[in-house]
């Protein structure tokens, strides 16, 4: 069942200069494809039946830019509207997040709108966001139009594509869109590597209350 | 020994290439359906059917059978029946007919060599599954059914509208026409398409003409039909209308009166004097399951056998490889054999070398004897394998064979023997009898069939989507949860547990909590539902409410504690870099690591946390954490929350024994958490003890504070007990005033006031005095840090014990006052 459609090829050749870290949350109602968009950006793999995500999930995959070699340290998290309260744990201090839905599902594409405005209210306010139309490979049951989409992010001034984490469709792609808009100048380089997480820690107290203000 | 059952197979009909459904996962295989399917036809029992005891999948879509087998069939018996007979034969094939039609499943292949007989002489129908697994024929390509025994309406309608059990009545009136007539077979001369239009042409008989008297005409043997009683040519006629809505369904047929007239128990269809005798050997009196379960660990295996027997033929790969593979995965060009989609043969298998296997056993094994207190006695006669390790003890045959003898007669006596399978479960639980053992182990009793039938499974609800999304998710690597059955089981479970706790919600993680319960009584869904119901409360009390983050966290604070008192080395670092278990370890134990084992090992994780109560899952998270003590130690954040992401490799058996090893040497108190279910008031001992000395709730924030789990005093007094433990187990840090300490304190404490620490530095040192050497070469004891009353000082110094590497350090709750209860504190000696 894995690996179908082939290894893509991984976006992490070598390259010297600038090393960058950022973090980066996905959201989204549950069994859009969250954790199979990362799981194919992270490894290559596609899992018919990737199981669902309790909590949430680490990842870490590094991509290059021409001078700049971008590391994303990659929350996913799970979809179920109860474990809501978990979210702002892992989106606080988060420079870049993907929202997912399921371009079969009207329902998804709603949810999707709603984590767009907890994020502008609740995140960094330079949070960098994307939204990613999953299940490109689907499109005879498209419940949601592309246009529609694209035009809710273009308001919204979000990054916009439609994805297939099946057929690898525009996965690396909104990656490097991602990290290509991200800010490199204010980055710390090379051995900060645990600070990212620890930070993540550190605003968990904080991260309590604003749990509850946005449930 | 003769053999007792017997292998057939088949094919299911394959999807063309890459297909996928609406929601864009792949179609379930047919094999698989079937799979799913057919299980309920392995809870089967009546005296004239064969027992079904296996199916199993093969590659290519084979699905392979396994049922119970007798030599002689109706088509192997010499001469016709006699007129007794005939009346018993048609009596026990309408029993076992209506039997199955009361499940709503037709034969539809009924024909003499379907009629197995035993070696008491009675009918047992065999293959009586093949429609009703294959989706009434429409997961396969091959028609079922033998044409020479089929009512014509079979022919007429379109083979998408399914068979009826009247179906079934005209085979038996077929079979009886023959047997009473004394033909072997009728129109043995026609092929097969000339059959087939024979048997449409006895449309053409009318009222004048019934088809028997016509078939008798046929063969030239109206002087026979002539002579026939009455009724059975009433009941033969009957079976033989051509109109379905004329002919009676099995049931109806019982009632005829012919069945009354002749009084045909005591006759016998096959007369084998010769079986008899072998049918005594002591293997004879274990039930089939028991003994195919052995078969197979003997090294039996139904596919080998059937490829030996010719049944199962391999080509040679070249051959299959196809002309054309187009890229989006359809196949062309590949060409299959039709012919071997369905070979009708049966292929027994032998028991000898399971007999050969157990020579070795002495006959009392066979009947382990269990007394009225259900002491097992023959204890003693334990065979070697005992000291292996489970996974080999669940390979052994002849320990495999112990275990399932003693535990089907203990399971027998449930629940009056629960203490014995309590005592027998902590050797280990044979997977045969896993499911029933778990329920006992749950305390699982009363009318489960009525509960459960009575919840509402139907009832669309908003959390449908929820669970609908998430069962196709949930081990599906498992061809049983994977089937269509399986994932309608699923949801009725799931819907029936939020149905009747109104008071929780479905948490995504519920599912994967409810997959071994499935898996483990897929036949049985009450059970299976009873057993979750037992499981969640006694594990996961209000784990499941809607608002469950004081739970979560209470808990996880607690392991953090766990994690403190017992590797003090590692918490520290975990401390450092941040690795709270917040970030990794929520499905953990939301689940009890349904959610991160695959299901053979959560079996074996489970075996041993059902027997442990509700603080032991804390010690399995330990136990899991130490088998990556040394990665752990050496890593920052980002390594360590990867190795946990994906949850490496563990032994658990290792895991398991550490956990146990844990549990026993930490005092239960220090596990107290407020949102635990509340003990059993037997479970106390009748000890009733002053509240302070108990355990009290503690906040969230409070627990999070403290570092060092707290000791209750009760538990103390226990430790100090010298009675129970001659050599000290438990060691007190007194930090109060010399002063005060010289008035009283506990038996064999020693004293650091707490001035002497200094609390303001970032890395506490300990400080250097005789007392503290002491301490250090009493490291491996329970420390317990004693002060007046709840005094912030005490878990400030605990702390700095901790961060100093000292194991097993706790805070005395409510401090050395509640020793004073218990009028224990004495003058103490110099040291």
């Amino acid at each position: 069942m894995a690996n179908r459609g082939g290894a893509a090829q991984r976006p992490n050749s070598q390259t010297q200069g600038k090393i960058c870290q950022f973090k980066l949350v996905l959201l989204g109602e549950s069994a859009v494809g969250k954790s199979s968009l990362v799981l194919r950006f992270v490894k290559g793999q596609f899992h018919e039946y990737q199981e669902s995500t309790i909590g949430a999930a680490f990842l870490t995959q590094t991509v290059c830019l021409e001078d700049t070699t971008v590391k994303f340290e990659i929350w996913d998290t799970a979809g179920q509207e109860r474990y809501h309260s978990l979210a702002p744990m892992y989106y606080r201090g988060a420079q870049a997040a993907i929202i997912v839905y399921d371009i079969t599902n009207m329902d998804s594409f709603g949810r999707a709108k709603v984590w767009v405005k907890e994020l502008q209210r609740q995140a960094s306010p330079n949070i960098v966001i994307a939204l990613a139309g999953n299940k490109a490979d689907l499109a005879n049951s498209r419940a949601v139009e592309c246009d529609e989409a694209q035009a809710y992010a273009d308001e919204n001034g979000l990054l916009f594509m439609e994805t297939s984490a099946k057929t690898a469709k525009n996965v690396n792609e909104i990656f490097l869109a991602i990290a290509k808009k991200l800010p490199k100048n204010e980055q710390v380089s090379g051995a900060g590597s645990a600070n990212q997480g620890r930070r993540l820690v550190e605003s968990d107290s904080s991260a309590k209350t604003a749990g509850n203000c946005c449930k | 020994m003769e053999p007792r059952f017997a292998g057939m197979t088949f094919f299911a009909t394959s999807h063309a290439g890459d297909v996928c459904g609406t929601n864009g996962l792949p179609l379930t295989p047919n094999s698989i359906t079937i799979y799913g399917r057919s299980q309920i036809l392995r809870t089967f029992s009546h005296p004239n059917l064969c027992t079904y005891l296996d199916i199993i999948r093969g590659k290519h879509e084979r699905t392979m059978i396994v049922s119970e087998f007798h030599a002689q069939t109706l088509a192997l018996l010499q001469e016709p029946l006699p007129l007794l007979g005939i009346v018993k034969l048609c009596h026990q094939t309408l029993t076992a007919l209506s039997y199955i039609n009361s499940h709503d499943i037709v034969h539809r292949c009924l024909a003499p060599d379907n009629i197995m007989i035993n070696a008491k002489g009675n009918v047992k129908l065999f293959n009586y599954g093949l429609y009703y697994m294959t989706g009434k024929g429409s997961d396969v390509s091959f028609p079922i059914g033998n044409p020479r025994y089929m009512a014509p309406e079979v022919f007429l309608v379109d083979s998408q509208i399914a068979s009826g059990p009247k179906v079934d009545v005209w085979s038996l009136g077929i079979i009886l026409t023959e047997q009473a007539l004394g033909v072997e077979q009728l129109w043995p001369e026609l092929k097969l398409a000339q059959l087939m239009r024979k048997v449409l042409s006895l449309i053409n008989c009318n009222s004048d003409t019934s088809v028997f008297s016509r078939i008798a005409r046929e063969h030239s043997c109206w002087s026979k039909y002539e002579s026939l009683p009455q009724s059975l040519v009433h009941l033969i006629n009957s079976c033989l209308q051509l109109n379905p809505l004329d002919r009676p369904t099995p049931k109806e047929l019982l009632e005829f009166p012919i069945f009354k007239e002749y009084s045909f128990d005591e006759y016998s269809l096959a007369e084998r004097p010769d079986t008899l005798v072998e049918t005594t050997h002591h293997l004879n009196s274990l039930p089939l399951q028991e003994l195919y379960y052995l078969w197979r660990l003997a090294g039996g295996d139904v596919q080998s056998e059937l490829k030996k027997q010719g049944l199962i033929r391999t080509m040679p790969p070249i051959l299959s490889v196809p002309r054309l593979v187009l890229l989006e995965g359809s196949v062309l060009g590949k060409r299959r054999d039709q012919t071997s989609l369905l070979d009708l043969k049966i292929i027994p298998l032998s028991l000898e070398s399971l007999r050969n296997r157990l020579a070795p056993v002495p006959v009392s094994a066979y009947y382990p004897l269990i007394t009225t207190k259900s002491d097992v006695l023959n204890d003693a006669e334990e065979c070697d394998a005992a000291d292996l390790p489970l996974i080999i003890r669940e390979r052994d045959t002849e320990y495999q064979f112990r275990r399932v003898v003693l535990f089907r007669r203990l399971l027998e006596g449930y629940p009056h023997t629960k203490s014995a399978i309590v005592r027998e479960a902590r050797k280990d639980i044979p997977p045969l009898y896993r499911g029933r053992v778990w329920a006992a182990l749950l305390e699982v009793e009363g009318d489960i069939e009525a509960h459960y039938r009575e919840t509402d499974k139907e009832t669309p609800t908003h959390t449908d989507r929820q669970i609908e999304v998430d069962i196709p998710r949930c081990h599906q690597y498992d061809e049983l949860l994977s089937s269509r059955d399986g994932h309608r089981k699923f949801k009725r479970v799931l819907k029936a547990w939020v149905e009747r706790n109104p008071q929780y919600v479905y948490w995504q993680g519920l599912d994967s909590l409810c997959a071994p319960f499935i898996y483990l009584n897929f036949n049985n869904e009450a059970m299976a539902f009873a057993c979750l119901s037992a499981f969640i409360p006694k594990y996961l009390h209000r784990f499941f409410l809607k608002d469950n983050s004081a739970v979560i966290r209470e808990y996880l604070a607690k392991f953090t504690h766990v994690i403190a008192f017992h590797d003090p080395d590692l918490s520290n670092h975990l401390q450092e870099i941040g690795f709270i278990p917040e970030l990794f370890a929520i499905p953990w134990f939301l689940t009890m690591f349904s959610h991160v084992f695959p299901l053979p090992k959560i079996l074996h994780l489970w075996d041993q946390l059902l027997l442990g109560d509700a603080s032991f899952p804390l010690y399995v998270g330990l136990a899991i954490l130490q088998q990556h003590r040394d990665t752990l130690l050496s890593s920052g954040f980002n390594e360590c929350i990867l190795l946990f992401s994906d949850l490496p490799e563990v032994d658990i058996e290792r895991c398991l024994s550490d956990s146990v090893a844990f549990y026993c040497c930490t005092p239960r108190s220090t596990t107290f958490r407020q949102h635990e279910r509340c003990p059993s008031k037997a479970g106390l001992k009748n000890k009733p003890c002053h509240p302070d000395l108990e355990m009290s709730a503690q906040t969230v924030a409070e627990l999070q504070a403290e570092s060092c789990p707290r000791i209750s005093g009760a538990d103390l007094l226990d430790l100090l007990d010298s009675s129970k433990f001659p050599r000290p187990k438990v060691m007190v840090i007194d930090i109060r005033s010399p002063e005060l300490y010289n008035v009283g304190s506990a038996p064999g404490s020693i004293n650091i006031p707490h001035s002497r620490f200094d609390l303001t530095q970032e890395i506490p040192q300990l400080p250097s005095c005789p007392e503290v050497n002491i301490l250090l070469q009493n490291r491996g004891k329970i420390l317990v840090v004693a002060g007046q009353g709840d005094s912030p000082c005490a878990i400030q110094i605990a702390q700095i014990f901790l961060r100093n590497g000292l194991p097993k350090v706790c805070v005395l709750h409510r401090g050395i006052d509640v020793l004073q209860l218990a009028n224990l504190l004495t003058k103490p000696t110099a040291i």
